[in-house]
């Protein structure tokens, strides 16, 4: 029997709206024991002791939106690297989105990825299948035999899916699989070519608008399905404050509905790119700063649920391009908690809302089973120290994957340790 | 990087020679290191380069100046024409000006060739800077891109139209061919009409025709009109003769052919009738109205081949003469700044 003894730790558990200075033991993988004060002397015997010298001690970091580029481009980030990486950014779980090469769209790609990431370490793996066949939007993916192999929901990538009659049957063979789905929330039709946000700003540039509506308009019709089926319905990365204000209204009807989004959309806005810096060339694009503040409300008030990194590797060559038609994305593990945490040291959120919103949401909507410090649950931990204070270097990455758009920025918050069933897989 | 972006220098960066009282038709010299774009150039040097532009044109037209070349400015000195887009009017003119300055000239045309797009400029911006060139003219059909190459280069970089963006030495001539024909810019009624969404002429006029004081007019379909486009301080009319009602200049947009049919007009034949311009529609405008068109023009589509070359009011043939003096105003203003690196 291992026995890890956390003490002296700053515990934080949004699930207990714990937040008190306490001690923790992890046996055999799971949390045995947590509590305020100091551990009694039994507890601390055959244990190893960890100092956590005052540092927070909370659930680790579930990682709802993640792009891999292994299987299909590993040139540019392995398992490996994403989950080791993942693990210095105090994530003890990521979900890998199916748009790999080929596409996660076969209950045997999600065994062997699942296997792989056993063997490496670092962050748990977890996956969501994809929802149509090669991610086209037509015929369905075998969701089923995908979620016996594990799938915990269905997806299709960076892709909406757009044929109504088609999103209803996913919603509703979902609803019977009992997996939520995850919608790429955009009006492909209406988007077209777009490059950036429209606005005054894309008008300036001469870049093309694609409308903030585009991903309302797509919420509104998912919502009228849902009342259809029954479905648990997740929007993914959400940008703007028209899709906030339908799905807070789908939330006071008492639909299931749930919703995250990502760094960029609470920390930059579409200002950013009138340098024509491809950084900032993402999907959902940066919007208005009027959708930036709404994004942050959404966040405070529980209309969004989760905080994901969106991580997306990108080749610097696939950067090194005019704006128009460079790739969108950015890395987003080695960035997720200091970022998310500037949103406490600003004041908008408490810091127990702020991991509710980085692992104890994100592993509900999943049915993960874990961002909780509560025994019987895994000893998934991360350890840090929010309030030392850093700049944000691509170069400095654990993920090979260096493109960000908060090059230069400074923030606050470290990752100290990270911690899978109880076991480290990262130390700083 | 090696490259200072023009947007970025700060305003109070301007050199002493930018700042002096502009008419006294001596070189201009910017405070940047490359043109970019009209927005971010101050009114004075917009002006001095005008007025350099006139003294020029003066000369190009005189018919006792000596032959061109007319200044040595640029002898010993290479300017690479840099098209990633088909262009005849825009890259010849650019020769010319650099001739007419004693500089040599490189055309590179890329555009058609099968190597995609985004790579070949960083690309090919690696292979010219290894062969020290001073000035680099480059047209690309996506936005940012003349900027992107400035930050790549050595050379001082001259953008010769960059996507939807801008396209500033025709912004620069399209004021010198008015400002020789009716004296002034500021106070006058400027009408622009056609596709606004798709044109970085428009974007550079409105910049440059707005700094300078005069009124402008945007007439386009609801379909090809930009967002917000009312915060760049215009009008917008969707009807041709509200629009160009006491006008003074009327300048007209080429439509793409590839949007003629589809979602953004229905037809040539309906487009031409809304939005083309006639001797009859033209007849709203002021009595001594001028037509304008950057070029090349679509006859029978934005505008009837009887306006267009009337005389006594099209500008259109006096646009490409002139445009090569607002040329060569630029590449003799970047002239100092392309050797400083040397």
């Amino acid at each position: 029997m291992t026995r890890t003894l956390f003490t002296n730790a700053r515990l934080l558990d949004p699930a207990q709206a714990l937040d008190a200075p306490g001690y923790l033991l992890a046996e055999d993988g799971l949390i045995t024991a947590a509590g305020a004060g100091s551990a009694d002397t039994t507890l601390r015997k055959d244990a190893e002791i960890i100092d956590c010298k005052g540092a927070c001690l909370a659930p680790g970091l579930v990682d709802m939106r993640v792009q891999s580029a292994d299987p299909g481009a590993e040139h540019l980030e392995d398992l490996h690297t994403l989950l080791h990486a993942a693990a210095s950014g105090g994530i003890s779980t990521i979900v890998a989105l199916p748009n790999a090469k080929p596409v996660i769209d076969d209950a045997s790609m999600i065994d062997s990825l699942s296997l792989r990431a056993t063997r490496i370490g670092g962050a748990r793996l977890r996956l969501y299948g994809a929802a149509t066949r090669k991610l086209r939007g037509k015929a369905m993916a075998e969701l089923g035999l995908m979620a016996e192999a594990g799938a915990v929901g269905f997806s299709n990538g960076n892709r909406c899916i757009m044929d109504s009659l088609v999103m209803r049957r996913l919603l509703a063979y979902s609803a019977m699989l009992d997996r939520p789905f995850i919608q790429h929330c955009e009006d492909h039709d209406l988007t077209a070519a777009g490059e950036m946000n429209e606005g005054e700003t894309s008008t300036r540039l001469g870049l093309i608008g694609a409308p903030a509506e585009a991903e309302a308009i797509i919420i509104d019709r998912d919502l009228h399905l849902i009342r259809m089926t029954g479905a648990r319905y997740h929007a993914a990365h959400i940008s703007t404050r028209a899709a906030i204000e339908s799905i807070r209204r789908a939330k006071a009807e008492g639909l299931p509905v749930t919703a995250d989004t990502a760094p960029p959309y609470f920390m930059l806005n579409e200002m950013a790119v009138s340098t024509y810096d491809t950084a900032f060339k993402l999907s959902p694009p940066l919007r208005s700063e009027d959708d930036r503040q709404a994004v942050i409300a959404a966040l405070a008030d529980g209309t969004i649920d989760a905080i994901a990194s969106d991580h997306v590797p990108v080749d610097g060559d696939a950067k090194a391009q005019p704006f128009g038609p460079s790739q969108p994305g950015a890395s987003g593990v080695d960035t997720l908690l200091a970022l998310t945490l500037s949103l406490v040291h600003q004041g908008h959120l408490e810091l127990l809302r702020a991991l509710e919103l980085l692992s104890l949401a994100p592993s509900t909507i999943l049915d993960l089973g874990g961002g909780a410090l509560i025994p019987g649950t895994a000893a998934d931990l991360v350890m840090f120290d929010a309030d030392s204070s850093h700049i944000i270097r691509g170069s400095a990455f654990a993920s090979s994957s260096r493109v960000t758009p908060f090059e230069g920025m400074p923030v606050q918050g470290r990752v100290l340790a990270t911690y899978v069933a109880g076991a480290p897989i990262f130390r700083a | 990087m090696t490259g200072q972006s023009q947007t970025g220098a700060p305003d109070g960066a301007a050199s002493p020679k930018s700042t002096r009282k502009a008419g006294s038709g001596s070189p201009v010299s910017l405070p940047h290191r490359h043109l970019l774009g009209i927005e971010g150039l101050s009114p004075i040097d917009i002006l001095a380069l005008i007025d350099r532009g006139d003294m020029f044109a003066d000369l190009i037209q005189s018919d006792t100046a000596p032959p061109p070349p007319f200044s040595e400015t640029l002898r010993g000195r290479t300017i690479i024409n840099l098209f990633f887009e088909n262009s005849t009017r825009t890259r010849v003119s650019f020769e010319l000006a650099a001739k007419h300055l004693g500089g040599s000239v490189l055309n590179i045309n890329v555009a058609g060739s099968s190597v995609k797009k985004g790579e070949t400029l960083l690309d090919t911006a690696t292979t010219l800077n290894a062969m020290h060139p001073h000035i680099l003219v480059v047209r690309h059909n996506c936005s940012g891109a003349a900027k992107l190459l400035s930050q790549h280069v050595d050379a001082a970089v001259i953008n010769a139209g960059d996507g939807r963006h801008e396209h500033p030495t025709q912004a620069l001539l399209d004021a010198l061919t008015i400002k020789r024909r009716v004296g002034r810019i500021q106070g006058l009624k400027i009408a622009i009409c056609g596709d606004i969404a798709n044109s970085r002429v428009a974007r550079s006029n409105i910049h440059l025709l707005a700094t300078l004081g005069a009124e402008i007019r945007l007439v386009c379909p609801t379909t090809l009109l930009p967002a917000a486009i009312d915060m760049m301080g215009v009008e917008v009319f969707t009807d041709l003769e509200e629009g160009i009602r006491d006008a003074d200049i009327v300048m007209m947009l080429r439509l793409q052919t590839e949007r003629m049919e589809g979602t953004e007009t229905p037809s040539q034949r309906e487009y031409f009738n809304l939005f083309g311009l006639d001797r009859t529609k033209l007849m709203r405008a002021a009595p001594n109205a001028l037509i304008m068109h950057p070029g090349p023009m679509n006859r029978g589509v934005e505008i009837d081949s009887a306006t267009a070359d009337d005389v006594e009011k099209s500008l259109i043939r006096t646009q490409v003469e002139i445009g090569v003096a607002a040329r060569m105003a630029c590449l003799e203003a970047l002239a100092g700044a392309s050797g400083d690196r040397r």
